[in-house]
């Protein structure tokens, strides 16, 4: 019948051009996908479109090495900081797992773990590649407290004379160690005190962040450990930096003052850009109940001595590397003594003088 | 610290800014180059579509909009030219999405002299045979280089052949004589960059992004 052959023919036709239209979307698709490259100046003023998020770190194949050519800054003086590295000997352990190594620990590694006297990465697990230690505990935050009593158990039973200070940081904390060895440098590691960003509740005299990093003193580690073979402090909690921090009270372990000589923070517990930028973190946000100073927001947050951040991811530990060691505004002479930052007058005066003694040992060394 | 030779420079080496914004990002993204890094100019300038006396931004003869980018260019380069000729040697161009350490960018002019006509910037190597200089990364002219830019427009030696700002400015450029200058360092290392540093010290950008094909220096990761 005629009606029923027009309506085959209408399907026909509706399917014919379905098929049609779904066949050109493909062409298409695949021809636009090759134009865009063709056509990159719609990127170029949008690099942001090919800027991945940072937690993509699929990104970030391998770790560099980044100081590796040591010729560049060949002209650079680095006298005081040489001077330091002998003086002021720290420890550093870093606090990792078996899933953590490639994604994280790999990259403090490459980057900060190079300029501490004395580099251990502790894990659950041993791992002779990497290598780590292997505390021989399970993982999960819940281990943490105890996965820190037993790397200052190894660090003090394996290195203890081989430094005069000891750092915890996390596998996120980038931590600048020639300004901790400033930091430290007027204190005595036969003090029982020990350095964090310290947070008021709980103890008393505070206690230190545990992402932001804490440093021990030779007396202090001695103590903390002796603590915990004669059961002064407790083994378990599931909230390491509080535990640690109690314990430290307990055994009369000083929380020290890690502020600079102009009263600014030199741990940081996140990344710079949400100390420096003002109201990034909510007023309701806990930080600001928990500071035991004053919380700084804004440029006055941060120490241009500053010692250690935390929250940062792998991309950021190469950035701030660059920006920290590499990267320098022309034309400026970093002659940095904070101390006498005070009374300029006196500091050139002494300078002078040391430049004249220097001058006289010289000569009467001709 | 101790800054005499970063403020000698100053006085030596010139340096007038301006930065490419528009009324909507006045306040979101030029008011936080205006805090930084915009200080650092001899002399700083904001070029928008509209005038605003309080921020300040000069309102230039254009419209809004990506296909109005050289146009933009061509008239702020043109208002530099007539108000401050005198105040500087050198004329930089950037975006409010761009850094500029503009210490460093003394120490690069600071041996050229600003009457050789030449202009510095990341430099990409297609359509234009001496190259051309992204107009992200910001790019700086000598003062020849910009009586030479001002004077074509006037003799219609040049016109406004594309929207596309960097190309066409790279074209007009070369057109008049005007060298495509080595911005790298003394270790051959890039001083401009196109994208944050994060990019260029960890990104893997894959073998198709348009970047290979348009570094006139080969790109190092």
């Amino acid at each position: 019948m005629a009606s029923s052959k027009s309506l085959m023919n209408l399907l026909t036709f509706t399917f014919g051009s379905a098929i049609g239209f779904f066949v050109c979307y493909l062409l298409f698709s695949i021809i636009l996908e090759e134009q865009v490259k063709i056509q990159p100046h719609i990127l170029h003023n949008d690099p942001h479109g090919q800027h991945s998020a940072d937690t993509d770190n699929n990104q970030l194949q391998g770790q560099m090495n980044f100081n590796a050519d040591f010729g560049q800054h060949k002209d650079e003086n680095k006298n005081i900081a040489e001077g330091l590295y002998q003086k002021v000997k720290i420890l550093c352990w870093v606090m990792t797992g078996p899933q953590n190594l490639e994604k994280k620990a790999k990259h403090v590694k490459a980057t900060w773990a190079q300029r501490c006297n004395k580099i251990l990465f502790m894990s659950s697990e041993e791992n002779k590649d990497f290598p780590t230690v292997g505390l021989e505990t399970k993982e999960g935050r819940d281990q943490l407290y105890w996965k820190t009593i037993k790397a200052f158990q190894y660090v003090y039973d394996h290195y203890f004379d081989d430094a005069d200070w000891f750092m915890k940081a996390d596998d996120d904390t980038y931590v600048i160690l020639d300004n901790l060895r400033w930091l430290l440098s007027k204190y005595s590691p036969e003090q029982p005190i020990y350095f964090g960003r310290r947070f008021k509740p709980y103890v008393k005299q505070g206690y230190m962040s545990g992402g932001a990093g804490y440093v021990l003193s030779k007396e202090a580690l001695k103590r903390f450990v002796a603590a915990f073979k004669m059961n002064k402090c407790s083994h378990s909690s599931s909230i390491e930096d509080l535990a640690l921090g109690k314990c430290m009270e307990i055994i009369n372990v000083e929380a020290g003052d890690s502020r600079d000589t102009s009263g600014r923070e030199t741990f940081h517990p996140f990344v710079p850009e949400h100390h420096l930028i003002i109201g990034y973190l909510p007023k309701t946000f806990w930080y600001w109940n928990y500071n035991y100073y004053p919380a700084v927001e804004g440029p006055g947050c941060c120490s241009d001595l500053a010692v250690s951040f935390h929250y940062v991811d792998s991309v950021t530990m190469y950035h701030l590397e660059y920006l920290i060691y590499h990267l320098r505004p022309y034309g400026y002479l970093y002659r940095y003594n904070p101390d006498s930052a005070k009374n300029p007058e006196e500091q050139s005066k002494n300078e002078a003088e040391e430049d004249n003694q220097k001058l006289k040992q010289k000569i009467s060394e001709n | 610290e101790d800054a005499g030779e970063a403020r000698a420079l100053y006085e030596r080496v010139r340096i007038l800014c301006w930065v490419m914004t528009g009324p909507r990002t006045l306040e979101t993204k030029a008011r936080h180059v205006r805090a930084t890094w915009a200080r650092h100019c001899n002399v700083a300038l904001f070029m928008s579509s509209e005038v605003d006396e309080r921020f300040p931004a000069v309102g230039l003869p254009v419209q809004e909009g990506r296909h109005q980018l050289y146009w933009k260019t061509i008239r702020a380069f043109q208002y530099v030219h007539r108000h401050h000729l005198g105040q500087a040697d050198w004329f930089l161009k950037a975006d409010d999405d761009t850094f500029l350490v503009v210490a460093n960018l003394r120490w690069l002019l600071a041996g050229r002299s600003p009457e050789r006509p030449i202009y510095f910037g990341k430099r990409f190597k297609p359509f234009v045979k001496q190259g051309y200089m992204s107009g992200g990364a910001g790019y700086v002219l000598s003062k020849e280089a910009l009586r030479r830019l001002v004077a074509a427009f006037a003799s219609r030696t040049c016109t406004h052949t594309s929207a596309v700002e960097d190309l066409a400015l790279g074209q007009c450029l070369e057109k008049v004589g005007v060298e495509a200058g080595d911005s790298r360092d003394t270790w051959g290392r890039e001083t401009f960059h196109p994208f944050p540093p994060e990019s260029h010290l960890t990104d893997k950008f894959s073998q198709s992004f348009w970047y290979w094909s348009y570094c006139y220096y080969p790109i190092v990761e």
